[in-house]
């Protein structure tokens, strides 16, 4: 398994690269907004740089299928000492630590910044988890999107498909806010997607 | 220990409502050489595919090292060596990480032998997988999966696009293997004489259907090709059954048929022929006759 893992992060090193360079620029962006007292554009600010991220988890989820499809990986993997689903499991936990290391550091960032703000934001007890459970959900449900779409050798198909993806997890949290109906929502979503891709890589023929 | 280390069972594939496999029955014992012969589009790669997982079948039953093929745990994959027709490597690895990773992800990994086959094989381990040519993917393919030391080894025509001395390379090596106890080999080729030269069972896919299966000699010794002269025209039906093929011109007639005895020669004998030659046939002439489009099947070892 740590093979499999290891192969994944270095053929997606470019993307997983790139999440957690644009999580630094955020990181970076928002400290700086916050030394030059622009503290109340913090909000527009997070929320534009971070449907660039989500686009960014779904660009490293359709990558990862799309690559495996092109370059037939699963074909010479799924002849070794692996299973199918395994390849799937090292695939998404890859997914999900990118998801990961990216967004903590900024919600923790914002969350810091905003509590140290003048004058200061006022939280709701829960608000913190809330926010960032949601966050941390959505980025992984744009990343399910890339691989639901991935799995195609149609390249503008994939581009739209990526576009739609992100438009539709990022209008969910527009319009429901944060909170547990959303939370609930994107586990399902969530879920749904994975059983999807799942069955899918471990039925069809390599 | 297992029998059969492989068991397809009425095995039938569609492709776009095409019939590629129409119910192929088949047992590959341990220790056996299989070659799996048929001309391009027999379904050969296709019957390798399902066997291995990679293709699911439309109906039927494939057992492999006695797991079924679409749920084979990683434990049986590692004891299965496959090289692909067309090498399906990873093409922007460089040759290096692909040994690392093939080798991160075996069982067992044999370093002495596998050293052994890349210093024959001398191949660059910084150059990228693209960048070699269809012979050294080839020779790759064959050292990676010879590197597990597998219980079954599956060789989709693996001398595809390598040269006589590589192809040699490969046949001597592909002995070698066949030489260590207990391994099993499906081996599918273009190329007769390779086969002909390591199987030791025949099986034939004609039209989607294992049309011989039995053992190389016994193959070598059933069919046979008469070259039957008759004092006037030669008649439209000798009435004789398991007729492979069947050519008359004027006096002459070229007859090729399974399981010759004498009661098939004494029907013969009653049209009265001037005389009957037969002629000596290798694998190759066999496989020709038994594809050509109007031959019919010769019965399968069991039915004999």
């Amino acid at each position: 398994m740590l093979a499999l893992i290891a192969r994944e992060i270095r053929d997606q090193f470019v993307y997983i690269g790139a999440c957690c360079s644009l999580s630094a620029i955020m990181i970076g962006s928002a400290v700086s907004l916050y030394v030059w007292s622009m503290a109340e554009g913090l909000f527009l600010f997070s929320a534009v740089l971070m449907s660039v991220l989500f686009i960014g988890f779904c660009v490293l989820g359709a990558s990862q299928m799309y690559a495996d499809r092109a370059n037939r990986i699963s074909v010479l993997l799924s002849t070794m000492a692996v299973t199918r689903s395994r390849i799937l499991a090292a695939r998404v936990l890859v997914g999900a630590l990118t998801v990961l290391v990216s967004l903590i550091p900024f919600v923790i960032t914002i969350v810091v910044l905003l509590q140290i703000a003048i004058p200061p934001v006022k939280f709701y007890s829960r608000m913190v988890w809330e926010i960032s459970a949601s966050a941390i959900l959505t980025g992984f449900a744009c990343y399910c999107i890339g691989l639901l779409i991935g799995w195609t050798s149609n390249k503008s198909r994939l581009i739209l498909g990526t576009l739609l993806g992100v438009v539709l997890m990022t209008s969910i949290l527009v319009a429901k806010g944060f909170g547990p109906s959303v939370m609930l929502l994107l586990l399902l979503f969530i879920a749904a997607a994975l059983t999807h891709t799942w069955h899918k890589f471990t039925s069809v023929s390599l | 220990m297992l029998d059969n280390v492989i068991e397809v069972d009425g095995l039938v594939k569609y492709f776009d409502g095409r019939c590629i496999l129409g119910g192929i029955d088949l047992k590959v014992p341990r220790g056996c050489i299989y070659g799996l012969l048929g001309r391009n589009g027999s379904g050969k790669t296709t019957m390798i595919r399902i066997l291995l997982g990679l293709e699911p079948p439309t109906r039927g039953r494939t057992l492999v090292l006695g797991q079924d093929s679409m749920k084979l745990s990683a434990k049986t994959h590692g004891r299965i060596g496959y090289v692909a027709e067309g090498h399906h490597l990873i093409q922007g690895y460089k040759v290096q990480r692909l040994i690392n990773l093939c080798k991160g992800l075996s069982l067992q990994w044999n370093d002495d032998f596998f050293g052994h086959l890349m210093e024959t094989f001398r191949l660059p381990m910084d150059r990228r997988v693209k960048e070699l040519s269809a012979g050294m993917r080839a020779q790759l393919n064959l050292a990676l999966a010879m590197a597990i030391d597998p219980d079954l080894l599956i060789l989709d025509d693996p001398t595809l696009g390598l040269d006589t001395v590589a192809r040699r390379q490969f046949l001597e090596l592909a002995i070698d293997v066949i030489q260590r106890q207990g391994r099993t080999i499906l081996f599918s080729s273009h190329i007769l004489s390779d086969v002909e030269r390591i199987a030791d069972r025949i099986g034939v896919l004609v039209a989607g259907k294992l049309a011989v299966d039995c053992a190389l000699e016994d193959l070598k010794n059933r069919v046979r090709k008469l070259r039957v002269i008759f004092p006037e025209r030669a008649p439209q039906d000798l009435y004789i059954t398991e007729i492979i093929n069947q050519r008359a011109e004027g006096r002459e007639m070229v007859l090729t048929v399974a399981n010759w005895n004498q009661q098939k020669k004494a029907i013969l004998d009653t049209f009265g022929p001037e005389s009957c030659t037969e002629t000596p046939m290798t694998l190759e002439d066999i496989f020709i006759e038994c594809t050509r489009p109007a031959s019919a099947v010769v019965p399968q070892e069991s039915e004999v």
